[in-house]
Formats: C-alpha cells, sequence, structure tokens
C-alpha cells in the first residue's frame, strides 16, 4: 500500500520533471516537442502508468529508486548523501530528549511543587508554542552569530579532505551542536509532561507506601518505584514522536542549511522532481516505522505484559 | 451546547483564569483577522516605499525587499493564517466526529478497517505526507487546509471513538435503543451533546497545529507563493543572505513568529480551560498535588 501511494501521488503534481528539464524558452515548436520526446523516453515516462508502476516496483527491488532529472544523479545516490546526517542529526536529538526528559520529568515529580518543578513545568508547556524553526532560528542568533561558538551553515568545513580523522570527527560534532539543540528541546515539552504526570500517578499508589516502609533509600524508590510507572507510556510516546522528529528536522535543516532528506525533499516540490519525492517519502516512511519497530521492541523488554497481547 | 453536556456534570465548574486569557487573546486576532485589511495603512502587496526600509513612523516594522509595509502585511496574513487554521480543524473533526461515531457505534468489521485506517494515516511521517499531498492537490488557502485535515483527523477520530464506546453502554443510550431509536438518532441527541466538549478540545488543538503547519509549509518555500501570511513574511526573510548579520531580522522575522506563538499560547490556553471542564479531576488532581 505504501509504494501504491508513493508511486501514484508524484505523478498527479502540477508542472512536470521534462519541462524543467527541456527550456522551452525561445526555441521552435517541433524542437521542443522532439527534444520533449527524447526526455520522457530516457525518464521511461512515455509508457503507461501501469507498466511504470512495474518498473518502479521491480526497481524497488534491486535497489534501484530511479534516477533525478533535476539534480543529473541517481536518487539512491542523492539519498546516501543525505540520509546519514538525518539519522545522525534525528537519532542524536531523539536520545538526547528522551534521556533528559525522562531524568527531569522523574525529578520535577519527586519534587513537585518547588519553584524548579513549577519553573519546568510552565517552560516546557510554553514550548509547544514555539514552532521548530523559531527555537532554531533564536539558538543560530544567540551562539553562531552573536558569541561565534558554533559554525553557521552545513554539516562539515569545505575542503578539509585532508584533515586528521580526529578533526573531521570535531569539525562534524561542533556542526551538529545547535541543530541538535533546537531539535532536542523541540522534542523535549511533551515528553517531560508525560513522564512527570505518570510519576505523580504512581507517587500516591501503596506500592510506594509499603516501599517506603521498607526503609529503601530515596534514589531507588525514585528510579525502581516511581519511575518506571511511567516508562510504558513514555517509550509510546517516543514512538509517535519520531515521525514528528522528521518534520522538525526538516525546520531545522532548513535553518542551519544542514544536509538531510527533509530538505531534499523540499527542493524535490518545488522542481516537480517526482523519482526524488518518491525516494524521499518512502525514506522517511521506512526511517519512522523501524524507529517505531525498535521502540515497540524495547517495550516488550521493558514490560512483558506488552507482548504477551 | 456546554449547557447540555454540564447536565451529566453534577457541578458546573467556572472556566480558570488561564482559559479566560487563552479566549481573549484568540478572540484579538480573530477580530484583526477579520478587520485586518480595512486597518492595515498599506495594501500587503502595495509598493509602499523603497525596499528594506528600517521601522519609521510610515512604516512601524519597516518595509521588505521590494518595498512592501511588514506591518500592513503581518495584519493582512492574520486572516489568511487563521482561515487555514479554522478550516482545517474544522474539517479534521468534522471527519473524525463521523468515523469516530461510525466505528464506535458500528463495531465489528467497519471499526476494524477505520481504526486500521487511522492506525496507518497516525504511522506515516506527517510533514512529508503533507508536502506530498500539497503538492499533489495545489497550495491554495482551502485545499492547505484540507490536506491538513486529511493528515489530521485519526488521532482525534480514535479519541472521539473510545468515547462513544463508553458512552453507548451507559444505560440512558441502552434505553434508547431499547425504545427503537435508530443509531443516527442516538448519535444526534445522547451522543453528540455529550461528546460536544471533547470535540472542541479536539478542535482548538487541531487549530493550533494547522496554524504551525500552514507557517511551516511557507516557511519551506513549498506553499502557494501568492498568498500572504505570517509564514511568507518568514519566508522571505529569510530568502535574504545574511540576515541575521544586520539587525533586520528583529523586525522582519520577530514578529510573524511573535504572532504565531501568540496565537499557539491563545488556543493552547482555552483548550486548557476546556478541558477542566471535560475531566473535573484534572483539575482536582492539580489542587490535590499543590
Amino acid at each position: 500500500m505504501l509504494t501504491v501511494l508513493v508511486f501514484l501521488l508524484p505523478r498527479f503534481l502540477p508542472g512536470d520533471p521534462v519541462g524543467n528539464l527541456v527550456d522551452a524558452g525561445d526555441a521552435d515548436p517541433e524542437y521542443v516537442a522532439q527534444a520533449r520526446a527524447a526526455a520522457e523516453r530516457s525518464l521511461g515516462l512515455d509508457r503507461p502508468l501501469p507498466e511504470q508502476f512495474g518498473r518502479f516496483l521491480n526497481d524497488l527491488a534491486h535497489g534501484n529508486l530511479g534516477f533525478s532529472a533535476g539534480n543529473n544523479q541517481s536518487v539512491g545516490a542523492l539519498l546516501r548523501q543525505t540520509v546519514p546526517w538525518t539519522v545522525l542529526l534525528m537519532g542524536t536529538s531523539l536520545v538526547l530528549s528522551s534521556f533528559l526528559s525522562y531524568r527531569i520529568g522523574v525529578a520535577a515529580a519527586w519534587r513537585r511543587g518547588t519553584v524548579g518543578d513549577r519553573a519546568i513545568t510552565v517552560g516546557s508547556t510554553l514550548l509547544h508554542a514555539i514552532p521548530d524553526y523559531a527555537l532554531a532560528m533564536v539558538f543560530l542568533v544567540l551562539f553562531a552569530v552573536r558569541i561565534r561558538l558554533f559554525p553557521i551553515v552545513g554539516a562539515s568545513t569545505p575542503f578539509t579532505q585532508s584533515a586528521s580523522g580526529l578533526y573531521k570527527i570535531g569539525d562534524v560534532a561542533s556542526h551538529l551542536v545547535l541543530p541538535v539543540a533546537a531539535l532536542t528541546l523541540g522534542l523535549m515539552g511533551t515528553k517531560f509532561l508525560l513522564v512527570r504526570n505518570a510519576t505523580l500517578g504512581a507517587l500516591g499508589q501503596d506500592y510506594m507506601v509499603l516501599a517506603r516502609a521498607k526503609g529503601l533509600p530515596e534514589r531507588l524508590l525514585k528510579r525502581r518505584h516511581a519511575g518506571r510507572n511511567a516508562l510504558l507510556p513514555f517509550l509510546n510516546l517516543v514512538g509517535i514522536q519520531v515521525g514528528i522528529a522528521f518534520g522538525g528536522a526538516t525546520f531545522v535543516q532548513t535553518v542551519f542549511g544542514y544536509p538531510g532528506v527533509g530538505p531534499l525533499m523540499v527542493a524535490a516540490v518545488r522542481g516537480a522532481d517526482y523519482a526524488v519525492l518518491q525516494g524521499c517519502f518512502l525514506v522517511a516512511a521506512v526511517l519512522v516505522l523501524t524507529a517505531n519497530l525498535v521502540v515497540d521492541v524495547v517495550s516488550v523488554g521493558v514490560d512483558p505484559r506488552v507482548g504477551a497481547r | 451546547m456546554a449547557g447540555r453536556a454540564s447536565g451529566a456534570q453534577p457541578h458546573r465548574r467556572p472556566v480558570p483564569l488561564i482559559g479566560w486569557v487563552g479566549a481573549f487573546l484568540v478572540l484579538g486576532f480573530v477580530v484583526l483577522g477579520l478587520i485586518g485589511p480595512s486597518v492595515a495603512p498599506y495594501g500587503s502587496k502595495e509598493l509602499a516605499a523603497p525596499r528594506q526600509e528600517r521601522p519609521s513612523d510610515r512604516h512601524l516594522l519597516g518595509t521588505n525587499k521590494v518595498g512592501q509595509d511588514l506591518l500592513s502585511q503581518l495584519i493582512v496574513g492574520t486572516r489568511s493564517s487563521l482561515l487555514v487554521a479554522a478550516l482545517a480543524a474544522a474539517g479534521a473533526v468534522t471527519i473524525a466526529t463521523v468515523v469516530g461515531l461510525a466505528a464506535g457505534l458500528a463495531g465489528g468489521w467497519p471499526d476494524v478497517i477505520l481504526m486500521r485506517v487511522a492506525d496507518v494515516t497516525i504511522a506515516l511521517p506527517r510533514l512529508p505526507l503533507l508536502m506530498l499531498l500539497g503538492a499533489v492537490v495545489g497550495t491554495s488557502l482551502i485545499r492547505v487546509a484540507l490536506v491538513i485535515a486529511v493528515v489530521f483527523w485519526p488521532g482525534a477520530a480514535r479519541v472521539l471513538r473510545s468515547q462513544v464506546r463508553s458512552l453507548r453502554r451507559r444505560s440512558h443510550v441502552v434505553a434508547a435503543r431499547g425504545f427503537g431509536a435508530g443509531p443516527l438518532r442516538v448519535a444526534r441527541l445522547h451522543l453528540l451533546p455529550e461528546m460536544s466538549l471533547v470535540v472542541v478540545t479536539v478542535f482548538l488543538s487541531a487549530a493550533s497545529r494547522a496554524v504551525l503547519l500552514e507557517a511551516g509549509l511557507a516557511f519551506l518555500g513549498v506553499g502557494d507563493p501568492s498568498r500572504v501570511s505570517w509564514g511568507s513574511i518568514i519566508r522571505d526573510a529569510r530568502a535574504s543572505p545574511g540576515l541575521f548579520y544586520t539587525t533586520f531580522w528583529t523586525w522582519w522575522i520577530l514578529p510573524p513568529v511573535v504572532a504565531i506563538v501568540l496565537v499557539l499560547l491563545g488556543l493552547m490556553f482555552l483548550g486548557m480551560g476546556f478541558e477542566t471542564r471535560v475531566n473535573p479531576r484534572l483539575s482536582r488532581d492539580g489542587a490535590l498535588h499543590r
């Protein structure tokens, strides 16, 4: 079903890839017609739709995603250049935001009603209302323009092929800091609120009273008894957030000129580049579904009841 | 509609302060959206001044690259941003209500199929789906709203379905069916009134996401290039290289972003106000933990 959707939707796009390829500005109509026909033949667009779909499926099975007329490169090559950056940015932000919001959420529930708890709760509610690209721009202005702490644009410094491995790693890392910071902050609010509420729900339970009566140390109570309770709905939310994180990553990447699948797709929409659109959407869907699968597996590990059903 | 619904809850709770703040914000923007074009000092596409002017008495927020007055664009853009939000939210809620009622009342295979479709739609990454659909059907105001509605109905449908499923076992609904009321009559007289508050909160959250997405699409440059909205101002501004090295961004990008944030806060606060009505436990819990 996914493949049908991926194949069909771009075909209804207004505009066509051939039109962008063959400049019809001042040429003779006969010339344009011939050039169009040639371009359509070379891209396989002159065939009937079912045949195009058959070819698409066949190519897909062989790992061939087609050819991008706009970039004059195979879609596979384009994706190979962009997918790692998207995975790096999304993965780091998802893991970091999950870890932080979980720890802070449990801690806030533990110290409920204190100034710190109130401040963070109000803060994360407000975070909901700020678009990801606005966060990204704030980080850009503060830490790349005002204080020149981090690079402004891109994922690595160009022309550094000969530099040492360590330098390259440091370079990639410093380019990654601001985009990750923006995306992480954007993803934290919802998760924090959920963890805080779920933990609060556990605090009044009988087993908490019993555990406390047993004289268990506070740290153990917090981790094993109160926090655990929030883990399952939390993981659920993390799974849902993967798709949202892809969108957030697209905005953040656009602001920082960071390479990735999102910006590639935006360019493909503008250029009516079917093949790239298909490839990007497919990759986005596969990324999200894979991440969801990982979350599901982890959930079963955390709570055997999930697997039993 | 609220009066009907509160019949189920013995004590009517006052709307908390935060709800009023939200209502005030949202109402303010709605009024601005309605009267916008007539109070804006210049036309939104009028070439009113030399290009790229700093804020002055004549142009409070300066002008953009081609000399359009930014304050006027901000005011006029309110309408399209809010209109997309309202239409998209209305669309999403309508689909969700119909699906939720159908799935919840029918049960069996229609329920399974509808919820499967919802699950699949939820599992797909939203922004790429939106860009793909937007590229297919076009980016006029109504179509963007429609596309956003199509992407956002499933979450709401699930909430409403589970509500229908719990409501339909209540004794008054069972009694009504026993007296021979058909599913449509039951839905209209007994289910919809009780669902109305939930529908309102679902509408508010869908509207806030629609504001965000419409601006986001425009920001990415995949929206309608000719429509003036908050997103389009941000997009135009971002298209100028080196913007953040200058001070121009403070009156070019900041105002539309602040407008978006204020609308989102308004909708969110309003939603919180309604939520304590829908689910009195929320506020009681809050009091208990304080």
